[in-house]
């Protein structure tokens, strides 16, 4: 137990927050061990105890989340469940968390750290106080990911924090959205709430809410999910009380910390349990487009930009995640933090081995990095747009689940191994104009949001709804959507032949397609998560290759009130990849997107028509000719498959019967298929050295696009380690570098 | 609590995707077995045609084997890839996906790599002629060693059984393109 001091801090046993905060760092420092608990007194003596407390706390942020989708009205909260609810220690340490968007659940904290070292203590924090944050210098992935935090006192001492985040889809930024394509600094991204206090006494104050009526577009929507966010807050602050009364404050101060430490152990335990110690590799490629879209002409430029990745599972069981080589950060909102990365590691991590529902900060420390300052993962300025940080965190962060799954796999617990989607280019449609109400519009559609095909297992295909950073999905309903939207659903299908092929192939995203409704005049922005499309990301595992990524069709001047007029057919989804339903039913001027992150050329009014294919892009698994005929021949009676690509792809023969209205798979002609590609790939398949001579000429004659030449420049001068490998695997001299045209 | 532990024949489905779905849940679900790693390994040792030790699967179709005093990585089907040090793609077979009409047969809506930014690189078996890998990387970036494991450590400290020798663990991947394919 720790010794009380005379009252002079806020926080437990009198002292400050920053002590407290100093002395955990410099004892973990010491001992490498959570709050120098080197001996676990309370598990060892009681471990029921000890697991009581943790499942009524657990229970408490689990109820707190579902009582903000009671109170929330906007459709992000109450249909697709984007938000979460975690608990702290009192120096901002995660003890347990809700489901949900569990990226953010080290950020909150991460928050409250920043919170003690600016010394908010000294300003005032007092019990009933909330503090909101959407500031991403300080911690977090987007702006319109807003957290509300509020301290938890004992009879007057601070003993814990209580955080909720929750996605808003407006926030006032320079284009409507929450994540604009074309903001280029955080001044364009709209509100900016520098973990400024929001409520005292638990009722907003009046001069936030005036801040937040005027900084936003749709100002309702946005306080009252401040106000489920207090809500859950008070609901866990008060069950926390309750706990404490019970338990004693000591008991409860002493399982806190032992919980983390308990749960650092187990992590690496785990990992030395179901994994192989080594190293894996793979570069991640982020794509700014800034020339199609409203960012400033200082900005508007095209770039790509390498993260080369080495993920250690080093000898003791900790992970460690090396980012030398990275390229530069720019003026764009694809860079990504430190913040950012842990969070992603945090959120994976949860998911894949610290399931078990103890996950917390303790799962995160048994993770080190190398994240070079003054680069794409960590800029220099804290006025970086930041709509788009989980860039890496969803990309290569999922590469590097998938690389984890990998170590699954050769432990030989393949039911564990999931390979990744990585929602990259997974359009939404951000839209302003004229709503269907009459009313000034600006509004994020994610109906898709975490809604993308699933990467593949290795013994199993990937499933149809899956992202890393939403584990429990939802679409919402229709319904709810439009009442928000000037668009009706003219259908929501999976996207035949859109999966990343392989023996188990990824699982299938959703195309939907929208009757614009009721507007004179509404403009998309094809608001993408992040870019990825010139260059797929590197997830295709074992022979599996990456899937479709996204698209959208607009169909303007649309005839369909004579169609509709006529009782003739419209269109509900592709049809005919050859000649899609909406091409050959509906007449008009249509426009192709294939690019995220732009505003589509034409404006849309009442009657024209939408169609958007949400293709993040998930992994295949193993070769595709070693597909087993049966689960072709489900995919092809489910018209997921076409026959073609059954052929072309995993060279399966199958003949379809009229009368049964099923295909019959032609084992004969199948083995003869899968014979005669076996030996086309041997024929046209090159030996390793040729084709590293023919490349290596490339590089060294400078012939590969510019922007890639930039690329490998930036990550050449910058890193430390990585420009060795390169220049080495290329046998090109030491002090190598590209001449850029 | 006893320990838990599955019969190989459980594994062997398990493997091969033939256990049923109840039943996989229930493995997710539950508590690990211990012994799942000699399990697996002897499962695998029996589906292979060759003698060759396995020390650790690396893919559907690689493994690492012990041969004589060196460490391999070899295919399901005998093809031998060399020392597990080195990536194994170096001794497969390639293939760059560059003309459109390759890339429209994976991908056959309007969205698609760009050739000339993304090499879309298969990884053939010389042996059988199976996919082993696919490697999406911008044009020019270097083999993909996906994974070099620490074996010695691996089965020294948490196997607790060494290897009768040792190896370093080191990456001799760019050793190997200095000695045999530098000019």
């Amino acid at each position: 137990m720790e010794q009380k001091v005379v009252n002079k801090g806020i926080g437990w046993g009198g002292n400050t927050l920053k002590e407290m905060l100093d002395k955990k760092k410099q004892l973990w420092s010491d001992t490498g061990c959570y709050y120098g608990l080197q001996e676990l007194s309370l598990s060892a003596s009681a471990p029921f105890k000890l697991e009581l407390l943790h499942a009524r706390l657990l229970a408490a942020v689990i109820a707190g989340r579902e009582t903000t989708r009671m109170i929330s009205a906007a459709p992000q909260v109450r249909e697709v469940a984007e938000l979460a609810v975690a608990l702290y220690t009192p120096e901002g340490d995660c003890l347990l968390q809700s489901t949900g968007i569990i990226i953010h659940i080290t950020l909150m904290g991460q928050v409250v750290e920043w919170m003690i070292e600016q010394g908010y203590e000294e300003e005032g924090i007092n019990d009933g106080d909330c503090f909101t944050s959407n500031d991403n210098a300080i911690s977090g992935l987007h702006p319109p990911d807003v957290y509300d935090i509020t301290p938890i006192f004992w009879e007057g001492e601070l003993i814990g924090w209580v955080g909720t985040v929750i996605m808003e889809l407006e926030i006032g930024a320079v284009v409507p959205g929450c994540m604009p394509s074309g903001a280029t600094d955080r001044f364009s991204e709209g509100l900016r709430l520098s973990a400024e206090k929001s409520a005292e006494n638990d009722k907003h104050l009046k001069s936030f809410e005036r801040r937040i009526r005027f900084g936003s577009r749709t100002p309702d929507l946005l306080l009252l999910n401040r106000k489920g966010a207090l809500a859950a807050n008070v609901k866990v602050r008060e069950e926390v009380k309750k706990a404490v009364a019970e338990f004693g404050i000591d008991y409860y101060m002493g399982a806190t910390r032992e919980l983390v430490e308990l749960e650092r152990r187990a992590q690496l335990e785990r990992v030395k349990r179901r994994t192989v110690p080594g190293k894996f590799h793979s570069p991640t490629t982020i794509e700014v487009d800034l020339t199609r879209t409203i960012a400033p002409p200082t900005h508007a430029i095209g770039r790509v930009t390498l993260i080369p990745c080495d993920f250690h599972i080093k000898p003791d069981g900790r992970y460690f995640l090396d980012f030398d080589g990275t390229g530069a950060w720019g003026w764009h909102a694809a860079n990504t933090t430190p913040s950012a990365i842990q969070g992603a590691v945090s959120m994976i991590l949860t998911q894949t081995i610290a399931y078990t529902g103890n996950a917390n900060q303790g799962t995160s420390l048994a993770v080190d990095m190398n994240v070079p300052y003054d680069s794409f993962v960590w800029p220099s300025t804290p006025n970086f747009a930041s709509g788009w940080l989980f860039s890496w965190p969803l990309s290569g962060g999922v590469k590097w689940m998938t690389q984890q799954s990998h170590a699954f796999f050769c432990r030989g617990f393949v039911e564990e191994f999931r390979s990744g989607v990585t929602t990259s280019s997974g359009v939404f449609g951000a839209m302003t104009g004229k709503d269907h109400l009459g009313n000034d519009f600006n509004f994020l559609s994610t109906e898709a949001a975490g809604c993308w095909g699933g990467g593949a297992f290795a013994t199993r295909d990937g499933v149809t709804a899956s992202a890393a950073f939403m584990p429990n999905v939802d679409m919402g309903s229709v319904e709810i959507w439009e009442l928000m939207l000037p668009t009706l659903w003219l259908g929501r299908k999976l996207l035949p032949d859109s999966c990343g092929w392989g023996r188990y192939r990824s699982g299938y995203s959703a195309l939907s397609t929208f009757l614009i409704y009721k507007t004179p005049l509404l403009a998309f922005d094809t608001s993408a998560t992040f870019l990825e499309d010139k260059i797929y990301p590197n997830i295709g595992m074992f022979g599996g290759y990456p899937s479709q990524g996204a698209f959208s069709k607009l169909i303007t001047n649309a005839n369909t009130k004579e169609l509709i007029s006529q009782e003739k057919p419209l269109a509900h989804g592709m049809g005919n990849p050859d000649q899609s339903d909406l091409e050959k039913n509906i007449d008009g001027d249509l426009t192709v997107v294939t690019r995220g992150g732009i505003f589509v050329d034409s404006l849309a009014k009442d009657g024209d028509v939408y169609q958007c294919f949400y293709g993040a892009i998930a992994s295949g698994v193993g070769d595709p000719i070693k597909r087993d005929p049966a689960l072709a021949r489900k995919d092809l009676d489910n018209g997921l498959l076409g026959i073609e690509r059954c052929r072309s792809m995993h060279c399966i023969e199958a003949k379809y019967d009229q009368e049964t209205e099923e295909w019959a798979v032609d084992e004969g002609a199948t083995a003869e298929l899968r014979e005669k590609r076996s030996k086309e790939r041997l024929a046209k398949g090159i030996p390793a050295k040729e084709w590293w001579e023919k490349r290596r000429q490339h590089l060294a004659e400078g012939r590969l696009p510019r922007l890639l030449k930039v690329m490998y420049n930036e990550s050449l001068t910058k890193g430390q380690r990585w420009p060795g490998e390169f220049r080495r695997f290329w046998n090109l001299p030491e002090t190598f570098t590209f001449k850029e045209d | 609590m006893s320990k838990i532990s599955y019969s190989k024949e459980v594994i062997r489905d398990l493997i091969e995707g033939k256990l049923p779905w109840s039943q996989t849940k229930s493995i997710i679900s539950g508590y690990k077995d211990e012994d799942r790693f000699d399990k697996y390994v002897e499962v695998l040792q029996e589906k292979v045609a060759w003698q060759e030790k396995i020390l650790l699967p690396l893919t559907h179709e690689l493994y690492i084997v012990q041969k004589g005093s060196d460490r391999i990585v070899k295919c399901s089907c005998g093809q031998e890839f060399g020392d597990y040090r080195v990536n194994w793609k170096l001794n497969a077979l390639i293939h760059v996906r560059e003309s459109e009409e390759e890339v429209k047969e994976l991908y056959p809506y309007p969205s698609a790599p760009d050739a000339e930014f993304c090499e879309i690189r298969e990884f053939y078996c010389p042996g059988c002629g199976t996919q082993l890998w696919v490697e999406t990387v911008p044009f020019g970036y270097p083999l993909v060693f996906d994974f070099l494991p620490d074996l010695d450590t691996f089965y020294a400290e948490w196997l607790k059984r060494p290897l009768p020798s040792q190896k370093e663990f080191t990456d001799l991947t760019c050793d190997f393109i200095a000695q045999n394919w530098a000019e």
